[in-house]
């Protein structure tokens, strides 16, 4: 079977000299298109929240992912596991447009969220960030006290005052399971706090914001262990009310906290399905390669 | 032979770079160390009586009755100085004798007149008295000591003569026994020297004690006061003591100065004791006291910057530099964020980018032509202001000026900021001008700052261009910033270069220029301190 | 999480109730915003443009009377600078030789000592050290330029005339050696950063085949990083020529050119010295004040066409850079 959908790619690589551009888009969404609807048959839920079709970025004009088609389904841990510089970061910030910072890049094909086109001219910006929040390879307090740091969000949403703020950073901090380390004190900055409590810091900064998608890229690469231990326990609790999608290169970590994975490799989807499929009975042989490790 | 060839090469080439290297912080060393040294005793040095006398009239500050009772303290000493040399000038100032002479001959008339005295008695009187006269004239102008004596013993010999007691004439026989007695006490032969060299030290014990007590007060500030500090002091005294003198050596050389001493001079006279005690009393006399004089940077000047302090220099700086800042420090943090965070690389933000280049090399005599033309000649006048150098065109022009240094920095320091702090605060859904000013502009404000204190000391050590458009040497504090000020760089530029007056008083030359520096330093190391900071604290995340 | 109750979360996960579509409304607004904004921001920005294109304007539009009086080549040309004679003469030439000639002098000082210095603090010492001596650099280049005159007028002028018997202390040498001082620190910073900017791969390969110190700096380093370093001579040499203070406090203001020539300790006079001299004193609208204006559109176009070629150079060793 794996040989026979290897034999399947290799058929596509030799068709893509002998045939145009455009045909083999078309080949490859058949492909996905297929797959995404293997995918649907099981899932717990049937509309996706987050759905790339045919969805490609550049960078210049370097491509950094292209053609994905995948999508993300609500109330769960979607892990993107792939070697360095596959564009998994890419595809993932893709999705609540903070690649735009980055000058000169481009994109084709279609990102929806909830439904929108999310690179359509007319696209609320500042909700679409508020509901699609983001942590970061690195913890990234700004320098400012924790009680500062997660009261951003929510005056940036218009809440002033004082006993509402309050509430909300004690239930962000207990939501990330950090409130009883730094309740009494509050003030402190931001930047005094080890790089675990940072990274929570930070997953409770986006919570404050009350977003319904939480992208995480590979939130636990400038951790130690233990910490890592916290984060993971923490997106088992968190799942249950937000979608996750969570960037990892630690493929322990993407079996033991995500419901489905996807593996990327040099821009592309290879293979998108539940995790213990992935991981016991991988459908392609590059996934299984990277995932025992064999992987050029 | 190779090898070792190049291993003494490459070691020499070492040395060589390191020397470079030690050369240039030595330059630091040279430049500032002598002009700090000298300019610190404009602030702290010994003053004496005289110092607090003129503090007292021109600043009001002191306690009276204690300035009161050390002047009379010191006043006690200097009657014996004064004394001395009264004395000793009675014996040596012929010409003032000779008037004497002359006006007690003139006095005996009127006298005889008042008394009734006519005919045959009254031309007996007045031509012994005339008679007088002349014996002690020419004994006054003679130089031979034998000649004096008989000229003077025959005038004493009418001193019991009952015509002439109780007269008015009675004053000649006094004139003559004094000067006999000076006369013997000197050698007549040096009598030139003596007078020429008398002017001198009263000159000096002038400049020492300030005008004697009881002569009109002088018009001239700087003559009210003898010398107000230990140092002047000494040079007095050194003026007092040793004659100077230009001798030839050798033909056709150089003249060389060479040292005289006074009391060697003056040996085995009255005069010979004034050095002695001058010496010895010298402390009393002036009574100087290590003062720390911090009022230096807040004090006016009086005659040319002969005394007081540099108050109103610190002020126009200060004033020009703020007044700057007010321009510069908007336009420069508006264009910096621009450039960082809006501007793409478009031919217009090329341009914008090489005007600043350019603009940061004209030079600054050039900003003062531009200064001169386009704010005083053309802008005033526009807006209905008056056409003349003031604060104001001053701070425009060095605004002008300081522009890419400003723009420089803050752009260093907005491009400094870590991406992440903006990703994640516009993940948070925040809009990109929020962002920056809650989040980059906070986390770059350090480093802005660095680039504020550098244009603040820029704007703060230019001259050049305020030549024409603001600064003036004298004059009044401004009242406004319409009006021309002093500053601290004019002001160094100008007690340099300027004239005789501020020669004679250095430690307030250099008080002004270090004034200058030190204030430019301290904002430079604060700035290099600060960058050292953030930079530390950027690296530690 | 000890079982807390997530209030403000729950029942969002899925779907996401506020909209991602923005109304026609916001659309505009946004799109005027942020248009607008813009605009201001690029206004602002564009004061530097303004400022440049009012200084070129400004002081040529004084200097243009002048050029129809007198004819360009007499003015750059002639040596006899007496714009206050009864027959003015106007020639430029001694100026801009002082001018010249001190700058010159300047470079020959600092160059070596400057570039030596830069190369001490790239290669060969430590961080530490280096952390020590940039800072004292940065204050040799934060004194003002008043202060350095005055140390020229009052410290080095009479020390050189006792210790060299000049007929003057403020002649050619002491203006020159005082700007080498004031352009040390553009050169050593500018040169520095060109020759760190290399990176360790160059000098680990010339090192590995064997080479000393001193050959691979020499014949890899400092031809690498030439671009830069040209840049930082011609930095240097900007501010040489257009410090004004120093030369005019220090150069003694003599008219000349020196004769003969390499006679250093001769007064010399530049065109910086004479604008900030002379135009105190001289009455609008004369000759005199317009033959000012056009020494200043003179230094303007020397710092000027100065700046291009710095530009070009410091641009080339950025691309060269981005090639290895």
């Amino acid at each position: 079977m794996q040989n026979n959908k290897s034999g399947v790619l290799e058929s596509v690589s030799r068709r893509r000299k002998n045939k145009g551009k455009l045909n083999l888009i078309m080949d490859r969404q058949k492909q996905s298109k297929s797959e995404s609807l293997n995918n649907k048959d099981t899932a717990e839920c049937a509309c996706s929240i987050v759905e790339a079709e045919d969805f490609s970025f550049y960078y210049g004009s370097t491509m950094g992912v292209k053609n994905i088609t995948m999508e993300v389904f609500p109330c769960s841990v979607t892990a993107i596991i792939g070697p360095s510089g596959c564009g998994k970061s890419t595809f993932l910030r893709a999705i609540n447009r903070i690649n735009d910072l980055i000058p000169n890049t481009r994109i084709e094909g279609t990102l929806l969220v909830n439904g929108h086109d999310i690179y359509a001219k007319k696209t609320n910006l500042v909700n679409l960030r508020q509901q699609v929040g983001m942590v970061f390879q690195k913890p990234n307090p700004f320098p400012k006290s924790i009680f500062d740091n997660i009261a951003y969000g929510p005056r940036l949403q218009g809440t002033t005052k004082g006993s509402k703020l309050q509430q909300i950073v004690e239930e962000s901090l207990k939501a990330a399971a950090l409130w009883e380390e730094v309740k009494d004190d509050l003030r402190k900055s931001a930047l005094a706090l080890s790089g675990g409590q940072q990274q929570r810091l930070c997953i409770a900064r986006a919570l404050a914001t009350r977003p319904s998608v939480l992208l995480m890229d590979e939130p636990c690469s400038a951790l130690d262990p233990i910490a890592t231990g916290k984060i993971e326990d923490l997106i088992e609790q968190l799942k249950s009310d937000y979608t996750i999608v969570i960037v990892t290169h630690n493929m322990q970590q993407a079996a033991r906290v995500s419901e489905r994975t996807a593996f990327f490799c040099l821009g592309e989807l290879i293979e998108y399905d539940f995790t213990p499929k992935i991981f016991r009975n991988p459908g392609k042989k590059q996934t299984e390669d990277y995932i025992t490790g064999r992987f050029g | 032979m190779r090898l070792s060839f190049r291993y003494i090469s490459d070691k020499a080439f070492t040395g060589l770079t390191a020397v470079s290297v030690v050369l240039l912080s030595l330059v630091l060393i040279v430049v500032l160390a002598p002009m700090i040294w000298r300019g610190s005793s404009a602030v702290v040095f010994k003053a004496t009586v005289e110092f607090r006398k003129m503090q007292m009239d021109l600043f009001n500050r002191g306690e009276p009755s204690e300035l009161q009772a050390e002047i009379a303290r010191t006043e006690s000493f200097r009657k014996e100085v004064y004394e001395t040399l009264d004395k000793f000038k009675k014996g040596i100032d012929t010409e003032s004798l000779s008037d004497q002479a002359r006006r007690i001959h003139r006095q005996f008339g009127s006298e005889l007149r008042l008394r009734n005295i006519t005919g045959d008695e009254y031309t007996q009187l007045r031509s012994l008295t005339r008679e007088l006269r002349d014996r002690l004239l020419t004994a006054f102008e003679s130089r031979d000591i034998a000649e004096i004596r008989e000229n003077i013993e025959y005038v004493s010999g009418y001193k019991n003569d009952p015509r002439l007691t109780d007269t008015s004439a009675s004053a000649l026989f006094e004139l003559g026994t004094n000067y006999l007695e000076s006369a013997q006490s000197i050698d007549l032969k040096q009598f030139e020297q003596y007078s020429e060299s008398i002017e001198e030290i009263e000159q000096s014990i002038r400049d020492l004690f300030g005008p004697r007590p009881g002569e009109p007060t002088p018009a001239g500030v700087r003559l009210r006061y003898g010398a107000t500090r230990w140092d002047q002091a000494a040079k007095c005294l050194d003026r007092l003591f040793w004659a100077q003198k230009w001798v030839e050596t050798e033909p056709a050389k150089p003249l060389i100065k060479i040292k005289l001493s006074r009391a060697h001079q003056f040996a085995g006279t009255e005069l010979e004791k004034l050095f002695e005690y001058m010496e010895q009393n010298v402390q009393k006399l002036l009574n100087p006291r290590l003062t720390f004089y911090w009022q230096y940077f807040i004090d006016d000047s009086f005659n040319s910057h002969y005394f007081g302090g540099v108050g109103p220099e610190i002020l126009g700086t200060v004033l020009i530099t703020l007044l700057g800042m007010l321009f510069v420090v908007p336009l420069g943090l508006i264009s910096a964020a621009y450039l960082v965070e809006c501007a793409s690389d478009n031919p217009a933000v090329r341009i914008i980018r090489m005007c600043i280049n350019t603009l940061a090399g004209v030079p600054s005599i050039v900003f003062g032509l531009f200064g001169l033309t386009f704010f005083i000649l053309y802008l005033f006048p526009l807006l209905g202001a008056e056409s003349k150098g003031c604060i104001l065109a001053a701070s425009l022009t060095l605004a002008v000026l300081t522009l890419p240094v400003m723009i420089r920095a803050s752009e260093e320091a907005i491009r400094a900021v870590p991406q992440t702090y903006k990703e994640a605060s516009l993940s948070l859904g925040a809009s990109g001008f929020r962002t920056f000013v809650t989040v980059t502009l906070p986390a770059a404000l350090p480093g802005i700052l660095t680039g504020v204190i550098l244009s603040l000391s820029r704007i703060a050590g230019e001259t050049a261009p305020i030549l024409f458009t603001g600064a003036v040497a004298l004059g009044p504090v401004p009242k406004s910033v319409f009006d021309p000020t002093r500053t601290l760089s004019y002001g160094s530029y100008d007690m340099a270069v300027g004239d005789r007056i501020s020669m004679m008083v250095p430690h307030n030359q250099y008080g002004m220029v270090v004034t200058l520096v030190i204030l430019i330093l301290c904002l430079n190391t604060l700035a290099i301190v600060l960058r050292t900071r953030v930079f530390k604290k950027l690296k530690g995340q | 999480m000890n079982g807390t109750k997530l209030i403000l979360t729950r029942g969002q996960a899925t779907g996401l109730n506020r909209p991602l579509a923005l109304t026609p409304g916001q659309d505009l607004k946004g799109y005027v915003a942020s248009l607008l904004g813009r605009a201001v921001l690029f206004l602002i920005t564009c004061t530097s443009v303004l400022a440049v294109l009012l200084i070129f304007f400004f002081v040529c539009r004084e200097a243009l009377p002048f050029l129809s009086k007198i004819s360009l080549s007499e003015f750059l040309i002639n040596t006899e600078w007496y714009p206050e004679a009864d027959n003015a003469r106007f020639g430029a030439l001694a100026l801009i030789a002082g001018s010249v000639y001190v700058t010159i002098a300047a470079l020959v000082f600092s160059v070596p000592v400057g570039i030596l210095s830069a190369v001490f603090l790239s290669d060969i010492v430590s961080f530490r050290i280096r952390a020590f001596v940039k800072p004292v650099i940065e204050l040799l280049a934060a004194i003002p330029s008043v202060a350095y005159g005055f140390f020229a007028v009052l410290v080095l002028a009479p020390w050189m005339q006792n210790k060299f018997g000049f007929s003057t202390g403020t002649n050619a040498l002491n203006a020159s050696l005082i700007l080498a001082v004031m352009a040390l620190p553009t050169i050593v910073s500018v040169a520095e950063d060109s020759i760190s900017a290399l990176g360790p791969e160059l000098r680990e390969a010339s090192y590995s085949l064997g080479a000393t110190r001193f050959e691979t700096i020499f014949r890899v380093v400092i031809p690498a990083a030439h671009s830069g370093i040209i840049a930082a001579i011609i930095l240097g040499m900007m501010r040489a020529v257009g410090e004004t203070m120093v030369v005019w406090m220090a150069s003694g203001n003599a008219a000349q050119i020196p004769r003969p020539w390499w006679d250093i300790s001769q007064s010399v006079r530049t065109i910086t010295a004479t604008i900030a001299g002379e135009m105190g004193e001289t009455p609008k609208e004369t000759p005199h004040y317009w033959a000012l204006f056009a020494l200043g559109v003179l230094l303007l176009i020397l710092t000027f066409s100065l700046n291009v070629v710095s530009e070009f150079f410091l641009s080339r060793a950025k691309r060269a850079l981005g090639k290895q």
